[in-house]
């Protein structure tokens, strides 16, 4: 062993010295001051030995604490010069060519890595290691106080940012060790603790992904707002990524009822159809249904998605999926945290039945400059996040499918035939109104289609207390089915084609201005001006060139459905939150806002058949008290008050949420409250060919303003490695709205024409009233810790509605699923994370027809009509699904990972689950044909980060 | 062991709500396939018949279900009664025109396996004020979409009251011409719902085929547009039973009364 030394010795000086005084320091500084020696030390030095001793010398030198397993390293040589440089380029060097990686703690050990998976026994040794030099260092983690305390009872004001980007973190929670005080930062990372006991109490943060951080109050530090920087966990710890909130010894999450929260950091870790999809993920936990392949939206607790708010930066997002309903249209690496409220929720939130889904974006990385790439068999997605300037953040995220194998998989799914039960052949599906021209002709499709979004947000740090942020979200989704029809010859005479138009397209835009500003140490607003459009656009229709008439004389037809609408929603909201002491904190705010809502539905050549334009303006004020009486017990009242301007009153909503603490592992809780709704999504009732759906505004006539109240409770078991949870709900709905657009029957041919083009049609609209009820139970086991992770669900669940239209009874709602059983397994391995899901429910309900029977009207056409079950009287298979995922995880030298290469597997046994079923009539006979949903399909995902 | 037993509950609880909530057996089915269809409509003036017949199953390929044979049929003007007689298998008929008249209400009855079937319906009064334009409408040579609106001959009648009416144009050519092929799956005669309306605008792909057409405005009543207005284009998601106003039974037993014109659809040259 032969080595010399050359160093620099007045850096070693320096950092001798800084050493002495980080003793006093807390931990976070540490793991800084560790990044910073490797980036300043530099090593001039000529190495040939072992790779152990290497790193002994260069412990001892630099006063470094670097852990690793000896005895491999022992066996590893390392023959280096190395010139002037930087310690972080040594460690890389040497660990890179001997296939280590090397991982910094926020404590700021250095730990050698043969496997990321070493890295809880290295820790474990190094916790030995320390105890049997120095007990009583080990045993306080954290340095004496280097003082008497001075300032007793003090109020404390901070914030948790990720210390690698800068970005905040919204619902880490604090709290002072060995007291009762504890507290979650809000959505901009803040968070207030008043009457700490003195100013050399110690913190403790802990955010999930990250390392827990903990670090002593001093003199210093408490009078302005103090950062707290935490540092991202190595991927291997493995941590759910959605939980159902974390119980700690007292922060709100254990308090709230039915709140689940998804970081998408770790979501290439499940099973994925195309993309990684926030709003999926939920799908996953119980209580949310996870058997609607056709909706991205969340089906809460018995309600529809459009019960389900979606807020993204502070704007109403209307239109939640691309593709139709297959993906998210949020894209998730432009999306910070997202949280779902299942029902019983707080009165900041209002204008909806079922449920709220916070979405917040990230603001971008305010230290360097980092870009981003996701790729997948369906779509293609780039992010950018740069600093602008000291103060300034830009985050970029686009995204784009192309048309690639899986998008024209499911392209085809809605747009092709499906299998045919009984009878013989019959034509096209009818999309659009296809099916009069069914499969006798050649049909040449060449559609192009795709979906785009776009996400951008500017976040400028005016002051300490003042922040500004703009929020831009776009989405667009454009299909075109539209083909030509090349006429056999001698149908026409003339051989002339026929174009044949269906094209959709939606999308949505929406925009925020926040005003962020911390007033004082009590006390924060958020101020926003926001926008959010949404749109729907259908042409469908027939053009052709010349026909020839049986006269010989050419005629060219154009024969056009026009369906357009457009919603525009500007609000202006202002959000408090005062903590007046330990015990109470003030929420409180206003809103208002303008909606305008039109819809029309023309016909190319005849006439606007419905033509809706409808503003509605609206406006409110709530307030909520959350106190905390003492460490056990939490209640929180409020009450949120709407002024609706078409039906000219107002609107009051109780609301009420509550929890207590019968041990430290084990909590009661329950929530109830009454909820409105002014705008329905209304869902076509010939879904395929019509609009999808579109929204609409409550009135004082015929759409009412819906109404619910939820009574929620719920017990939940958290230890360190399960939590086990039950609740159970019950809900009531009044004000639902179903929508009927009704032809006014022409020409007679059956009636089941389609693309029947009846130049004198008429339609006239029905909105239906009624009723509804919902209630359940669900269980979770989530087990949190180790190699194995995961979770078991069970829900058991009814909804149901009445609608005097369909009769003076209950009857099982659409969405109504009996059973619901999901298994969520996750296994972790090295590099390698394995998962395998598994949903299991009842199947939707439906109504099917029993017999037929046709009546000849005045103009001597007969016509068919089908006598059919109750409604939703009959049960569709119950529906299944195994999912499984296998993805690498690409890390850096220093253990970061920058990325994952994924292998998805789409119901894995290639159940035939069935969406919906169709009726056609050809020849007096009635034809069912099952609409399915997706098969096996595999996909392919690569993401990437630059840093 | 504290978890156990906190499980132990958890799954006494989920079990206890299972057997609550073990799913109700749906009664739909027989009552529904069994019931009888009627079809009858009273016009002033025309002889009192009344089909009825069975549902089909849906693999039928028949146009009608079996005809029902050797069942009572009466109908009552609420002053007399008459009996209808089975002149063709399923079909119920009364030859006295006297019997159906204006301002009167007409109930059917009858019973069928056990119970009573029946229907009644009010004689609206006769349309007034029926007038077309022009006794020939002109097919232009190119249906242009920039015309699409454009009216080219109008049908009025006097309605001030926004009653129902149904105007039914039947085309009485034995062997009808097209206009266009493509919409070759219009049939030659077609009905207009008129929504309440005094007037109907003819534009130019009014029509489908050429040739002499009867244009007739019924005046009609609910459950004549109910039968219309009903949407049998269907998939599980959104079928609903059709609207009937026969009572334990399915079908239309309704009265109209109708004014007559003559219209030749040809081209314009």
């Amino acid at each position: 062993m032969q080595f010399r030394c050359k160093e620099n010795v007045p850096l070693m000086k320096k950092f001798s010295l800084l050493l002495l005084i980080s003793i006093a320091a807390y931990h976070q500084a540490q793991s800084q001051q560790t990044q910073q020696k490797l980036k300043k030390i530099t090593i001039d030095h000529f190495f040939s030995c072992q790779l152990d001793l290497l790193f002994d010398t260069l412990a001892m030198d630099h006063h470094l604490r670097i852990v690793f397993d000896r005895q491999p390293l022992h066996e590893m040589d390392v023959v280096e010069h190395f010139f002037e440089e930087p310690l972080k380029d040594v460690l890389a060097k040497v660990c890179n060519e001997n296939g280590l990686k090397y991982w910094i703690e926020s404590s700021g050990t250095i730990y050698i890595l043969k496997n990321t998976d070493d890295l809880a026994r290295l820790k474990q040794m190094n916790q030995l290691n320390l105890k049997s030099k120095d007990a009583i260092k080990a045993k306080k983690e954290i340095a004496a106080p280097l003082e008497l305390p001075k300032h007793f009872l003090i109020s404390l004001n901070g914030r948790v940012i990720d210390q690698l980007t800068g970005e905040s973190l919204p619902s880490a929670s604090v709290r002072i060790k060995n007291s009762e005080l504890s507290t979650t930062t809000n959505s901009e990372g803040y968070f207030t603790l008043l009457r700490v006991p003195s100013d050399t109490s110690v913190v403790e943060v802990v955010y999930t992904g990250y390392q827990t951080d903990q670090f002593r109050l001093n003199s210093g530090n408490i009078n302005s707002t103090l950062i707290c920087g935490l540092y991202s966990s190595l991927n291997t710890l493995n941590e759910v990524t959605i939980n159902g909130k974390k119980s700690g010894v007292m922060n709100t999450d254990s308090r709230q009822v039915g709140v689940l929260q998804l970081s998408p950091a770790n979501l290439d870790k499940l099973p994925s159809i195309g993309d990684k999809d926030i709003l999926r993920a939920f799908q996953l936990m119980p209580g949310v249904s996870g058997t609607n392949e056709s909706s991205s939206g969340a089906y809460v607790r018995g309600g529809t998605p459009d019960q389900n708010l979606v807020l993204l930066d502070g704007f109403t997002i209307y239109q939640v999926d691309h593709l139709y309903g297959f993906f998210s249209a949020f894209n998730a690496s432009a999306v910070k945290d997202v949280q779902l409220y299942k029902g019983g929720f707080t009165s900041k939130y209002g204008g909806r039945l079922s449920s709220v889904t916070e979405i917040n974006g990230k603001e971008g990385n305010k230290n360097e400059t980092n870009i981003g790439t996701d790729l997948s068999l369906l779509s293609a997605s780039m992010n950018l996040e740069t600093p602008l300037s000291p103060k300034s953040t830009l985050l970029l995220a686009i995204r784009r499918s192309y048309q690639g194998p899986l998008y024209d998989k499911i392209f085809k799914q809605f747009t092709a035939s499906t299998t045919t039960q009984a009878g013989g052949g019959t034509g096209g599906r009818g999309l659009g109104g296809r099916g009069g021209f069914g499969g006798g002709f050649a049909n040449q499709v060449t559609p192009s289609s795709y979906f785009y979004d776009a996400n951008a947000k500017y976040t400028y740090t005016i002051s300490q207390k003042d922040k500004v942020s703009w929020s831009l979200y776009t989405g667009t989704d454009k299909t075109d089915n539209s083909r030509d029809l090349g006429l056999p010859p001698g149908l026409s005479g003339s051989g002339a084609g026929i174009a044949i138009t269906d094209y959709t397209k939606y999308g949505n835009l929406g925009s925020s201005i926040k005003w962020f500003r911390q007033w004082n140490k009590k006390l924060y607003s958020n101020n926003y001006i926001t926008y959010s459009s949404y749109f729907n656009d259908r042409n469908r229709g027939s053009s052709g060139g010349s026909a020839l008439d049986s006269n010989g004389i050419a005629h060219s037809i154009n024969n056009t459905t026009l369906e357009t609408n457009n919603l525009k929603d500007e609000t202006f909201k202002s959000e408090w939150e005062w903590q007046a002491d330990n015990k109470y904190k003030l929420l409180f705010g206003g809103f208002a806002s303008h909606k305008k809502i039109d819809y029309e539905y023309t016909q190319g050549d005849t006439t606007q058949l419905i033509n809706q334009h409808n503003n509605a303006s609206l406006g409110g004020v709530y307030a909520e008290l959350s106190i905390d009486p003492n460490s056990k017990f939490h209640i929180q009242p409020g009450i949120r008050t709407t002024y609706y301007g078409p039906t000219g009153r107002p609107y009051f909503e109780p609301r009420l949420s509550a929890s207590y603490n019968l041990t430290d592992r084990l909590t009661v809780k329950g929530a109830t409250g009454q909820f409105y709704q002014f705008e329905n999504q209304v869902i076509r009732e010939d879904i395929l060919a019509g609009n999808r759906n579109f929204w609409v505004l409550s009135n004082n006539n015929n759409i009412p303003v819906g109404s619910s109240r939820h009574y929620i409770t719920g017990l939940s078991y958290e230890n360190d490695n399960f939590l086990v949870s039950l609740e159970g709900y019950y809900k009531t709905l009044s004000g639902l709205t179903q929508y009927t657009v009704r032809q006014t029957q022409t020409g007679g041919g059956g009636g089941f024409g389609g693309f029947g083009q009846n130049q004198t049609l008429t339609v006239t609209e029905d909105f239906y009233q009624g009723v509804g009820r919902a209630e359940g139970l669900e269980l979770l086991v989530q087990k949190k810790l180790g190699r194995y992770t995961g979770w078991v669900s069970y829900t058991l669940a009814k909804a149901e509605n009445k609608f005097s239209a369909f009769g003076n009874d209950y009857y099982a709602a659409d969405q109504d699923v009996r059973h619901e059983f999901k298994s969520i397994n996750m296994y972790h391995y090295q590099r390698w994370n394995f998962a395998a899901t598994f949903l299991f429910s009842t199947g939707h309900p439906y109504t099917a027809p029993l017999a037929s029977y046709t009546i000849k009207t005045a103009d001597g056409n007969p016509t068919t009509y089908l006598t059919i079950s109750d409604k939703n009287g009959e049960r569709l298979p119950a529906y299944q699904r195994l999912d499984m995922s296998v993805s690498y995880d690409l890390l850096k030298i220093d253990g970061h990972k920058v990325g994952s290469i994924g292998l998805s597997l789409f119901n894995v046994y290639n159940h035939t689950n069935i969406w919906y079923r169709e009726y056609q009539i050809q020849n007096n006979q009635v034809i069912t044909t099952n609409v399915n949903y997706l098969g096996f399909t595999p996909n392919i995902t690569l993401s990437l980060k630059w840093k | 062991m504290e978890i156990k037993t906190y499980f132990r509950y958890i799954i006494i609880l989920a079990s206890g709500f299972l057997m609550l909530a073990s799913c109700k057996k749906n009664s739909v089915g027989l009552d529904y396939i069994n019931k009888p269809v009627v079809e009858a409509f009273l016009v002033p003036g025309q002889p009192l018949s009344v089909k009825v017949y069975t549902q089909k199953d849906l693999a039928d390929t028949a146009v009608y279900g079996a005809a029902l044979t050797g069942l009572n049929l009466s109908v009552s003007d609420g002053s007399k009664s008459v009996q209808l007689t089975e002149s063709a298998s399923g079909v119920y008929t009364n030859a006295d025109l006297a019997f159906i008249t204006s301002g009167k209400s007409y109930t059917l009855q009858f019973t069928y396996d056990n119970v009573v079937v029946s229907a009644s319906t009010t004689m609206p009064g006769k349309p007034v004020g029926f007038k077309l334009t022009d006794s020939v409408f002109y097919v232009p040579v190119t249906i242009d979409p920039a015309y699409a609106t454009k009216v080219l001959a109008t049908a009025t009648w006097t309605n001030p009251d926004s009653l129902n009416y149904v105007l039914l144009f039947k085309n009485t050519d034995s062997d009808p011409f097209n206009i266009i092929t493509v919409r070759s799956n219009n049939k030659p005669s077609f009905q207009v719902n008129t929504e309440g309306a005094a007037i109907y605008n003819m534009t130019q792909s009014s029509f489908n085929y050429y040739g002499h057409y009867q244009v007739i405005l019924l005046r009609v009543n609910d459950e004549y547009i109910n039968l219309l207005k009903s949407n049998s284009r269907g998939s599980s998601q959104n079928l609903t039973n059709p609207p009937t106003n026969v009572n334990n039974g399915l079908g239309i037993f309704t009265a109209m009364q109708s004014d007559t014109l003559a219209l030749r659809v040809t081209l314009k040259q």
